[in-house]
């Protein structure tokens, strides 16, 4: 519990917003109305800080449905520790997308 | 149509921001978010990619030793501040005689004293000038050690002596081009008032422990849509003694910037462990 590294609430916000299935940079804005110049680098530090990981989508799928690949981001066991204790610090975070909403989907 | 090429330009000129070996990824990333951004707003959009492609820069320029130009640590500041010091005064020396009347021959060295002195009484008057429109520096709300804050006045006050050099440098290149350049005054008191802003400064984005500079700044919160909660940015000291936290619209409860110190439970996070003092 000491360990587990305390989040600005920005950065808890993006968290939940991964963990509830928004796994791509415009998804995370779109659900958490932060401007694109928070967002990138925020992705960038949480990777940085191994609490999420991100993977280029296979060019073959993306072909298929004629579009450009993606990169998602998912979180990693540290990140998921990190995000519950957010939740209790800020608990308006469920708020932001429910994950029972999201399960529900 | 005339706005569909915006966003295009705007990565571009962000791109060059992006380190070299890290750019063609970082623009294959944002072309293939913004092909999904309505275009009504994806001019907006892309004007984030500024804030991104420094952050990029500023961590991947940390994370290469030995490239580029490094001041986070004090010593290196100081070393490259002595280096420069050095070389404004080999200029000084030998410059041209300035058309004057009062000063028909070259600056020579039994000289150097009396000009660094004369910039010195000049930054007497000009230094606290400049911090009080800079505004208060960082408080600690929690109190520095006196050992701690003596280091960070010794810091200060050499890089303040180092700087006079290179401004009296300044001053005679200054004096030298002023029969071929107008306003040259204007731009030698320019570049006075910017090196001592720069000073103050660097100070004030350095961890008051350890006195290197703190990294990672991070944003927190937006103007619009923050009621009653801080907004502005958060760096970090590396060796984990502290966080500071700068608002972006003063208000009654955070009008300067504020230093946190980090306490033992931190410990983890940082690779020296942080709470030690």
């Amino acid at each position: 519990m000491a360990d587990a590294p305390r989040l600005s609430h920005t950065s808890a916000m993006i968290l939940q917003a991964v963990a509830t299935d928004h796994i791509y940079g415009y998804a995370v804005i779109a659900v958490t109305g932060l401007p694109s110049g928070t967002v990138y680098p925020a992705l960038r530090r949480l990777e940085k800080d191994e609490l999420i990981r991100s993977k280029w989508e296979q060019q073959s799928t993306a072909e298929a449905a004629l579009r450009p690949p993606r990169k998602y981001y998912s979180l990693t066991p540290s990140g998921e520790g990190a995000l519950e204790i957010s939740r209790k610090r800020y608990p308006l975070l469920a708020k932001l997308a429910p994950m029972e909403e999201v399960e529900d989907v | 149509m005339t706005n569909e090429w915006l966003p295009h330009a705007i990565l571009r000129a962000a791109s060059l921001l992006a380190p070299g070996d890290r750019r063609a990824e970082w623009v294959r990333e944002w072309r293939s978010e913004l092909w999904y951004i309505p275009s009504h707003g994806a001019t907006q959009f892309c004007l984030g990619a500024f804030q991104d492609a420094i952050w990029v820069r500023r961590n991947h320029t940390r994370a290469l030793k030995g490239g580029g130009l490094h001041l986070e640590s004090p010593i290196c500041c100081l070393a490259f501040l002595a280096v420069l010091a050095a070389v404004s005064l080999v200029i000084a020396v030998h410059l041209p005689p300035p058309n004057l009347p009062n000063m028909p021959r070259h600056l020579q060295v039994r000289d150097l004293p009396g000009g660094c002195g004369a910039m010195a009484l000049l930054s007497c008057l000009m230094l606290p000038v400049i911090r009080l429109v800079m505004g208060r520096a960082p408080a600690c709300f929690h109190a520095v050690h006196w050992p701690n804050r003596v280091r960070g006045g010794i810091f200060l006050a050499l890089k303040i002596a180092l700087v006079h050099p290179i401004m009296l440098c300044s001053f005679l290149v200054g004096i030298s081009i002023a029969p071929v350049l107008p306003f040259v005054q204007l731009g030698i008191c320019a570049t006075w008032v910017l090196a001592f802003r720069w000073v103050l400064t660097d100070q004030r984005r350095r961890c008051p422990v350890c006195l290197r500079l703190l990294t990672d700044p991070l944003r927190i919160g937006a103007a619009s849509q923050t009621l009653l909660e801080w907004y502005g940015a958060e760096s970090v000291c590396a060796r984990g003694h502290g966080m500071l936290h700068s608002a972006e619209i003063p208000s009654s409860y955070s009008d300067y910037p504020q230093w946190h110190r980090l306490d033992d439970s931190w410990q983890g996070l940082f690779p020296e462990g942080a709470g030690r003092r």
